[in-house]
């Protein structure tokens, strides 16, 4: 529940608009489709798996990078859904083992059509507005699909401004959830690693793609540049943190992005080794911990402990 | 009502959930990892319109985990791992604390979730209520400790109205041997009173029984105090030194002169005096050695005709012998049932009754009461004199010790029983000479034990412990084992201390209304640290007391090693130079000699009773004219016969 939903819901409902109460769909997460995005490979000729050998600890200082959303309907204008949503992103920086805090920024933020928005006035004060398109007649559901877009571009311009942000201050390593090609800033940034743990896009099919699924424990695929949405440059690689026999294909696997700076396949091997021993602490309870790195999993923590009821991952 | 200062630098917050919700009597805080916050310790929370104390009694610690098996799976079975993990798991520092007191403390609620500090000094006053009790002109603050946490030294308080009457009284500590809690507490806690006993509540003394080798024998000697033990006492207002008042008394060994304690040093006689007593003294309290089969009403009855007709009385019955019985020792009492038994002896068949007693009701008064002679001997003397605490000219702040450490079971309750019974009697009719007396009793549990037979003591302890109170009697009891003790007896005494326990009586179900964290603090308690329940304070509070300024029982021995026992002539010698050391040991020698024992032990007695300018003339007076032996006269005898002639073979 969002801490001012229900005043906000009164408001509306003395501006003579209909409060409403339901959780957005988008408060399940970010909608990737499943597709196959094929990439073109930067080291081998064919797509090979790669030891990385023993995980070593990430000397200095390190960031994580992440963000959270909750949306909720609050109420309609007409047949036009309007929803508040609270965002926020934070750096957790590791010194000598402890996290702390390092910057940290919530929004709070109404998305609907223009027409809703100027009909909810003063009853959204405090909340940043986000018009969503009204090129075509109103639709509840349709509407909703477009605020769900809305508010994710919302969180994650909110990331990048926290990156930013972090960045201004430390030169430090920064691990991103993620992936680097949503940012040009972060795509440039020699000092960033993104971890995409989704694997709804894949970079490969055919035999590639069964390589690319079948990587053993600790080792790395071929280097290779993304295409998929990518808006920046990067280079990746896919990496096996836990070994999967007797689990699923996608139990362990990560895809790392990195400035194209770093992809050599020395730099490749030796943040898949310092990515290795990140794999301790185990970020249990969350199901995704085979793929969802300790300092990660703190920020998500720090950020649902602050922002109470965030589900967005 | 006095409002709280403004609060410290927060330490903690108020955590309430579902699960763990904050209660009008107790909450959930979180502290950094880093605090001061131990069990025990006292806080302040903080929120618009309201303020609670709290003492910490149960903590918890825990990272973000689910369970063992992930912490395994991360180190891949290898807990050295762990240290190397590059990422440390965050820990909370939950604690469990009960609430002291609200303010205001109505409406009552539950606390809020508000900033959690440590008590300051005038927090500790206000979360324990001594606001009411521990300043002001007429204050009645004892000081027993000080409370510590966090840096800060608070003086803790007891309500000397809850501690020596009339609104409750009497302590019990209960401790672990041998670990500097039991004696030293209560010594300390003596020096206390003595020294901040309001003069509007009038004057206190106490009387201490040593149970136990040399516990209590050097209560008016000083020792060194270490500079941490005095910063207590100075932030307590006290002043570290021995008792300034002291006497001690100790019954004789059997040979009559001899003092069966082990503070007999010669440096020590001035204030160490024997503690004698006849059969006036003893016969009411005959019934203490008695056991249950003995106490019927003939017996009693049999008991009441010789206290009111025979001892201390001049007695004619001319059935028994011609002249009157003047009973004062038990040789007088022995001989006057030596009487009776010889005159029903002679009445032959139906002499059964003697004036409504029967033989058999006489007979077995009669072993009961020789019983008291035989066992305790060098207590009970034969002769009739005695030597007694100072009935009815206690002065304030002083202490009586007696010594039963030495004495027989039997005697020792003997001694108890009487003094106690005087002490109420004289207190009853305000003619004491003070007005509180504090009675100190060790190994409780042997007195008054939670099972066996209802004995006199135990039903002694138990009046005085419900009633004591009215009369300004105060028990100060202790013992190991509180579950050992008689309940009602324990469960009277308004203020309960608590030294280092032994776990295994912790898990007794008196101690059920601690929490474990406080059971393991009690369980391992430092020496000088104390758990105290004041009716004052609603949760028990952890405090340091100093090591009282007196020497112990092991330092005093080795100080004063008791003196090896003496031959008669000396130990009197040795006794009378308590009076007065010019007098020397060959002088006595002489004064004895030929002298009967029993004579020379009357006329110690009585010197010591006078107190004379020169008790060496009046010891001398007291043994009365030398008798010169009369050398028996020449036997003229039978003159002989005219021998015969030797070679008279016929002659006579």
């Amino acid at each position: 529940m969002i801490a001012r939903a229900d005043r906000i819901r009164r408001a509306l409902g003395a501006r003579g608009l209909l409060p409403a109460l339901g959780a957005a769909e988008a408060s399940r997460g970010r909608a990737d489709d499943a597709t196959i995005q094929p990439a073109a490979l930067i080291e081998d000729a064919a797509l090979a798996s790669h030891p990385v050998g023993e995980a070593q600890p990430w000397s200095g200082p390190l960031g994580f990078l992440d963000g959270t959303q909750r949306s909720e309907l609050i109420g309609y204008a007409g047949a036009s859904p309007i929803f508040v949503a609270e965002i926020a992103a934070a750096v957790r920086e590791r010194n000598g083992r402890v996290l702390t805090t390092a910057v940290a920024e919530r929004k709070l933020v109404a998305v609907g059509r223009p027409a809703a928005l100027a009909a909810a006035g003063s009853a959204l004060e405090g909340c940043e507005l986000l018009a969503s398109a009204d090129d075509e007649p109103p639709h509840p559901v349709r509407d909703q699909h477009c605020a769900e877009r809305a508010i994710e571009r919302a969180r994650g311009a909110l990331e990048v401004a926290v990156g930013a942000r972090y960045r201004e201050r430390s030169d430090a390593w920064l691990i991103v959830d993620g992936a680097l090609s949503d940012n040009p800033g972060w795509a440039a940034d020699v000092r960033a690693v993104g971890i995409a743990k989704s694997h709804a896009a894949l970079p490969f099919e055919g035999e590639a793609l069964e390589r690319y699924l079948r990587l053993p424990a600790a080792h790395r695929t071929s280097i290779f540049a993304p295409r998929s949405r990518s808006v920046a440059p990067v280079r990746a690689w896919a990496l096996r943190l836990w070994p999967r026999e007797g689990k699923d294909l996608l139990y362990g696997l990560v895809r790392v992005e990195v400035a194209p700076a770093n992809g050599t396949p020395e730099m490749a091997d030796r943040l898949s080794r310092w990515l290795l021993a990140e794999r301790a602490p185990v970020s249990t309870p969350d199901p995704r911990w085979d793929r969802l790195l300790y300092g990660i999993h703190s920020v998500e923590a720090y950020l649902r402990a602050s922002v109470p009821g965030v589900t967005r991952r | 009502m006095t409002h709280p200062e403004p609060a410290p630098a927060t330490i903690g917050r108020v955590v309430a959930t579902e699960l763990k919700p904050s209660t009008p009597h107790q909450f959930h805080f979180w502290t950094a990892r880093e605090s001061p916050v131990g069990i025990g310790a006292i806080v302040r929370v903080d929120a618009p319109g309201r303020t609670v104390f709290g003492i910490v009694t149960d903590a918890a610690a825990y990272s973000d985990l689910q369970t063992p098996m992930h912490a395994v799976l991360g180190a891949d079975g290898d807990p050295a791992a762990v240290a190397t993990e590059p990422s440390e798991r965050p820990e909370v520092r939950l604690f469990l604390a009960s609430v002291l007191r609200q303010m205001p403390e109505e409406p009552l609620q539950p606390v809020p979730l508000g900033t959690v500090q440590l008590a300051s000094d005038a927090d500790v006053v206000l979360a324990l209520r001594m606001e009411t009790f521990a300043v002001g002109e007429r204050a009645t603050g004892i000081p027993v400790g000080v409370y510590a946490a966090g840096g800060h030294a608070s003086p803790v308080y007891l309500d000397c109205d809850f501690l020596l009457g009339p609104e409750a009284a009497h302590l019990n500590i209960s401790g672990v041997s041998g670990l500097a809690t039991k004696t030293s507490a209560v010594e300390f806690l003596l020096s206390s009173i003595f020294q901040t006993f309001p003069a509007h509540k009038g004057s206190v003394a106490a009387v201490c029984f040593n149970v136990k080798g040399p516990d209590l024998c050097f209560l008016d000697q000083g020792t060194s105090v270490p500079d941490g033990d005095r910063a207590l006492y100075d932030r307590m207002g006290l002043r570290p030194e021995p008792f300034s008042s002291v006497r001690y008394f100790a019954p004789h060994k059997p040979d009559g002169v001899n003092l069966n304690t082990l503070r007999t040093n010669e440096a020590l006689s001035a204030n160490t005096e024997p503690l004698v007593w006849g059969l006036r003294e003893v016969l009411d309290f005959a019934e203490v050695v008695m056991n249950r089969d003995d106490v019927d009403a003939k017996a009693d009855a049999f008991i009441g005709f010789l206290a009111e007709r025979i001892v201390g009385r001049e007695y004619q019955d001319e059935m028994l012998r011609g002249k009157p019985f003047f009973v004062q020792s038990f040789a007088d009492l022995e001989e006057f049932f030596r009487a009776i038994f010889d005159f029903m002896e002679a009445l032959g068949k139906g002499g059964e009754v003697w004036r409504t007693h029967h033989l058999a009701t006489i007979r077995k008064v009669r072993n009961r009461l020789g019983n008291i002679g035989t066992r305790s001997r060098g207590l009970v003397t034969d002769d009739g004199t005695a030597n007694d605490l100072p009935w009815g000219s206690f002065t304030d702040r002083s202490v009586q010790v007696i010594d039963v450490a030495g004495l027989d079971p039997l005697a020792q309750d003997l001694v108890f029983a009487r003094v106690v019974s005087k002490l109420r009697e004289h207190l009853e009719r305000r003619d004491l000479g003070v007005d509180h007396v504090v009675v100190f009793v060790d190994e409780l549990n042997k007195y008054a034990p939670a099972d066996g037979p209802e004995t006199y003591v135990r039903k002694m302890l138990l009046d005085l412990s419900e009633r004591g109170r009215y009369l300004g009697l105060v028990l100060f009891s202790a013992q190991q084992f509180r579950s050992q003790v008689q309940r009602r007896v324990v469960g009277n005494a308004g203020t309960s201390v608590y030294g280092r326990m032994d776990m295994d009586e912790l898990a007794t179900p008196g101690y059920a209304t601690l929490s474990p964290a406080t059971r393991i603090k009690l369980g391992t308690l430092p020496k000088g640290e104390l758990m105290l329940r004041h009716p004052h304070f609603t949760q028990p509070i952890f405090v340091r007391f100093p090591r009282p300024a007196v020497m112990t029982g092991r330092e005093g021995v080795e100080r004063f090693p008791p003196a090896a026992d003496l031959g008669f002539a000396d130990a009197v010698a040795r006794q009378l130079r308590s009076l007065d050391r010019r007098i020397g040991t060959d002088h006595v020698r002489a004064l004895v000699e030929g002298r009967r024992d029993d004579d020379v032990r009357r006329a110690l007695s009585a010197t010591r009773r006078a107190r004379p300018d020169d008790p060496a003339a009046y010891f001398a007076a007291a043994l009365g004219r030398r008798v010169a032996p009369e050398a028996p006269a020449q036997r003229r005898g039978v003159t002989p016969l005219r021998r015969p002639a030797p070679d008279d073979p016929y002659a006579f």
